[in-house]
Parts: structure tokens; C-alpha cells; sequence
């Protein structure tokens, strides 16, 4: 239901005046309905990979392909409207929208019984969360849980999660991965979580790992454990060569 | 009575559709147009002849008073001194407003200088909102001064906004404020083409456990230029906040000048200020939830304006 051809982005790197390659000759094809989990060491592309699908980030080369129609050249807007969704890890925050406002532009409707029924269906927001301020007096666990809410009342066909449980307690990231497989479940949502959350390693369909700009591994959480766990995935890798070039001396 | 240009001013500024019920006080092309009393809300032309003084009766209760300006004659610039009169242990509502229609080449303003005494316990709310239209190149000046005196206990929450025509503002904020009492001054301005708006408060905490908060919400499109300068002085044990915002897009410019001066020890006084573009984040987000780029924009902007 997702192609991706040949998908490269670069960023300038003006210390250097040169590129940097994030992701190169990407490829791969996400199946419709199915639950994958993309994870892999900071810096290795996870976010700009998610967001490249959402048209947030401009493609330097390639193709994106959803449900056989190319999308590479739509806006973010269009892509919206063709069915895709993105919780962002970082997710705005606005002075003078409310919940219930944004839930309404998501759902395209201010009907209150239908925007309660998206608040019960998504269930981790309680009813007088409707009427908080989607602004700077959110908690960081809060605004996650509007991310998430206005996400799914998309009804998207695909529905991106860029690290969700950000700022989540303990106790709510079980229902928040339930609820997740649920919509998988009832609406056929084929779903892309990126996280390092093992919680939903344990739920994807199909582990990603992203190293270097590809995937080097693609199958169940039994198979990706060695990769993770072994030295070459060092949890360092953020500070140390992943994002600032410098040589790994392990 | 009212003709089609005058109703739509009247709804743009007064959210009037017609002639109000309870008091009111119309004034068309600086001459009256209409006038009412109630049993509690006295309005009457001041001695100088140079606009109105309204007088609430002590212990009014849930009660308001009209009193917008409508101009539409070429080349008028209408100057008006009005008075207001709170009484004790009061609730009323004032709605004010000016609303300019300019047809021709020739300029056309309006200054309303409204001085409020609110008296002990009592609490008002003042709604003013400017707005001008028309095809004319005629300049559209708006330049209001209010001044708001607070008693013991007394409270006042001022909604000003300036919705769009304006080309030329100067607003002057002034208040006072005795033991105990409270003040909110929510400021809303929107300018656009080579619009210019100047917003100058000064603000004078006398009274021990008073406060005011004063939240000022600008948008800047085109060549427009806004200053917003406020000033809080606080001379007792009191709290003050200023909280002012601006949008700015294309090639607008804006100078934001909040001021603090404790002279007390025991004064708590905070500000916070910001001036900048719509944050992508922002954007983004409302974009991907299906909405265009302009759509966007908008939403922002409208939110940002009613967030006070």
C-alpha cells in the first residue's frame, strides 16, 4: 500500500560545505494493514524517513507511491486528504486552539456527539480534556495524548506515530499500544510506529531497524534482538558518531 | 433611521442589528442619532457639550449600555469626551465601538476619550472594537484614550479590539487601581496593507492586594507597523502582568515595549513578550490534519486573536 522507490534525502552540512547523506536508494514496500515498528540508533533516519512519507520533508530523489497513485509531488495537505496521518514526536502547540478545535478540524466536524465518540474510541482522553487549550501549559504526556487523539480521528488508511510515548506515563502506554492495535485491528490502519519502546517492538507485525539510511533488518522482535543488543547499535552512537561524525573508538 | 451602511457598521462594532434594547447612546457623523435611558443607567450630554456622562446606579446588576459611534461623511474628524460612572456594587456591561465607512479621497476620524470611574465593589466590562470600511483613499483614523480609575474591591475587564480598515491608530491605555481592586485589558489588533497602530498603556498599581494583567494579542500582515509600549508601576504590595504577542508576516514591522517599575517592595510585576512568523510546527500540524496552507494560516491566526 506503500512504495518507496529509490528514496534518497540530504541535508547541507555548511561546517563542512558538503552533504549529508540520511537516507540513500532507499526501498521498500509497507503492506496494507499490517503493524511495523522502525527503530535503530539516533540520528539513523527514523524521523526523516516518517516524516519524507508525510511530505514534511522534501525527497532529494525517489518515489513515494500510496495505494498506486504517486505521491511524491503532493503537499502535505493532499496527502492528508488521500489518507495519510502523522503524530509528530514533538507536536505543536497553539495560543487560542482548543482540543475540541483541533479534533474538529482532524474529524472535519464541530458535532459534539461525534466528537465524543472519537474521545471514547481513542479512551485515553477523558471527557474534560475537550475544552484544555492546546497550548504551552499542556503537560508533555497531554499534548502526546491530543497528538494521538486528532491522529485518529483521521480515520487514516496509514497512520505514522513518531515516537508516541514520549512524556507518557507507565501506565498508559499499554492501553495507548492496545488502542493502537485495536484501530489495526477494526479499521485495517496500517500502521508505522517509530520507537525504541520495547513495549511496541512486542506489538509490531514486522521490527524495521534503520542504520545508516537502510533498513538492516526486517522480520520479528525474536530475530532483531541480537542486532539491538549487540555492540555495533551502541546507545552512544546519538553523541558520537551518529550525529556529530566523529569515529567510534569501541 | 438607520440605513444598510449604517446597520453594517453598527454589526461590525456593536454587534448591533438593530436598536438595542435598555440604554443607549447612538452617535452618527458626530451628531446624536439616538438616545435611551433606563431606570438605573442615566446618559446625558456633559455641561462642556463635548460628548456623554453615563451614570449607573449603584447596585445595578446584569445590566448594559450601547454606546457605538458610526462615520461616514467625508472629511470629519469627530471628537468626543466621555465620562462613565460606576456605581457601588455594580455589574454592567459597556459596549462601545466605532465604525468608519469612507467612500471618497478625503481622511476621516474619530477619537473617543472615555474616562471610567468605578466605584467600590462594583465590576464592568468594557467591549470596544474599531472597524472601518469602504473604497474611498480617504485615511481612516482611530485614536481612542481610555481612562479607567479602580476603587476598593472594584474590578474591570476592558476587550479592545481593532478588526481590520484602520489605517491610521493610536491607542492610549491608562489606569489606576486602589486596595483590592482588579483589572484585565485584553487587546486585540490586526493590521494590514501600510496600516499603522501605536498601543501605548501605563499602568499604576497603587492599592495593596490589587492587580491588573494586561494581554495584548497583534497580527501584522502587508507593510503594517505596530508599537505596543506598556508600562506597570507598582507602588504597594500588588501583582501586575504584562503578556504581549505579535504574528508578524510579509514585511511587516513591530516594536514591543513592555516596562516594570516596582517601587515596593513587596510587588510582584512578570512579563513575557514575543514577536515572530507562524511556527512551522504549527503549520504543519494543521496541514496534516487536511487543511490547506491558507487555511492554516487562518485558523492560527483566528485562534491567536481570541486566545486572550
Amino acid at each position: 500500500m506503500l512504495k518507496i522507490n529509490n528514496l534518497s534525502f540530504t541535508v547541507e552540512n555548511p561546517e563542512r560545505s558538503e552533504k549529508k547523506i540520511i537516507l540513500d536508494k532507499f526501498n521498500y514496500t509497507f503492506d496494507q494493514g499490517k503493524f511495523y515498528c522502525i527503530t535503530g540508533p539516533n540520528g539513523s533516519g527514523k524521523t526523516t524517513l516518517a516524516k519524507t512519507i508525510m511530505g514534511i520533508n522534501t525527497l532529494t530523489a525517489g518515489q513515494v507511491v500510496f495505494d498506486g497513485v504517486d505521491i511524491t509531488n503532493l503537499s502535505i495537505t493532499d496527502r492528508a486528504n488521500a489518507g495519510i496521518a502523522y503524530s509528530f514526536q514533538n507536536p505543536a502547540r497553539f495560543k487560542g486552539l482548543s482540543f475540541r478545535q483541533l479534533l474538529g478540524i482532524a474529524a472535519q466536524t464541530d458535532d459534539e456527539s461525534t466528537l465524543m465518540q472519537i474521545v471514547a474510541r481513542v479512551g485515553i482522553c477523558s471527557l474534560d480534556f475537550l475544552d484544555k487549550q492546546v497550548d504551552s501549559k499542556l503537560s508533555g504526556g497531554e499534548i502526546k495524548k491530543v497528538e494521538l487523539a486528532t491522529t485518529i480521528a483521521r480515520n487514516p488508511k496509514l497512520a505514522i506515530y513518531d515516537e508516541p510515548d514520549t512524556g507518557i506515563d507507565l501506565w498508559t502506554i499499554g492501553p495507548m499500544i492496545d488502542l493502537l492495535k485495536k484501530e489495526q485491528k477494526e479499521h485495517h490502519t496500517t500502521t508505522i510506529v517509530v520507537s525504541h519502546n520495547k513495549n511496541f517492538l512486542e506489538a509490531a507485525d514486522v521490527i524495521l531497524i534503520l542504520k545508516n539510511g537502510q533498513f538492516v533488518y526486517e522480520g520479528n522482535l525474536e530475530g532483531a534482538m541480537p542486532i539491538l543488543t549487540e555492540s555495533s547499535t551502541c546507545e552512544s552512537s546519538d553523541f558520537c558518531e551518529g550525529e556529530n561524525d566523529v569515529r567510534c573508538f569501541r | 433611521m438607520l440605513d444598510a451602511l449604517d446597520k453594517e457598521l453598527l454589526k461590525a462594532v456593536a454587534g448591533l442589528e438593530k436598536i438595542p434594547k435598555g440604554a443607549y447612546n447612538i452617535r452618527k457623523n458626530g451628531k446624536l442619532l439616538g438616545r435611551q435611558v433606563s431606570a438605573n443607567i442615566n446618559i446625558e450630554t456633559n455641561d462642556e457639550n463635548t460628548g456623554i456622562v453615563i451614570t449607573i446606579a449603584p447596585n445595578t446588576k446584569n445590566e448594559s449600555v450601547h454606546i457605538p459611534v458610526i462615520l461616514s461623511e467625508a472629511g470629519l474628524h469627530d471628537v468626543v469626551y466621555n465620562s462613565f460612572i460606576v456605581g457601588e456594587n455594580s455589574d454592567v456591561t459597556i459596549i462601545a465601538g466605532c465604525g468608519i465607512h469612507c467612500g471618497g479621497d478625503q481622511k476621516e476620524g474619530h477619537e473617543g476619550i472615555h474616562k471610567f470611574t468605578i466605584h467600590s465593589n462594583a465590576r464592568m466590562t468594557y467591549i470596544e472594537k474599531h472597524y472601518a470600511s469602504g473604497s474611498g483613499k480617504g485615511k481612516r483614523t482611530l485614536s481612542p484614550t481610555t481612562q479607567v480609575f479602580l476603587n476598593e474591591n472594584a474590578h474591570a475587564e476592558l476587550i479592545l479590539e481593532q478588526i481590520g480598515g484602520v489605517d491610521i491608530a493610536k491607542r492610549v491605555n491608562e489606569a489606576n487601581l486602589d486596595n483590592g481592586a482588579s483589572l484585565l485589558i485584553k487587546e486585540n489588533v490586526l493590521t494590514d496593507g501600510n496600516q499603522v497602530a501605536e498601543s501605548h498603556n501605563k499602568i499604576r498599581l497603587n492599592g495593596r492586594d490589587c492587580s491588573a494583567n494586561l494581554v495584548a494579542r497583534s497580527v501584522l500582515k502587508g507593510n503594517s507597523r505596530q508599537d505596543f509600549i506598556a508600562s506597570m508601576e507598582a507602588y504597594n504590595k500588588c501583582f501586575g502582568h504584562i503578556e504581549c504577542d505579535a504574528i508578524i508576516m510579509d514585511n511587516a514591522t513591530s516594536d514591543t515595549i513592555p516596562s516594570l517599575k516596582a517601587r515596593h517592595p513587596d510587588a510582584e510585576l512578570t512579563h513575557e513578550a514575543s514577536i515572530g512568523k507562524i511556527a512551522d510546527d504549527q503549520l504543519m500540524k494543521l496541514m496534516s490534519l487536511g487543511l490547506t496552507y491558507d487555511d492554516a494560516v487562518n485558523r492560527i491566526i483566528q485562534g491567536f486573536l481570541k486566545a486572550t
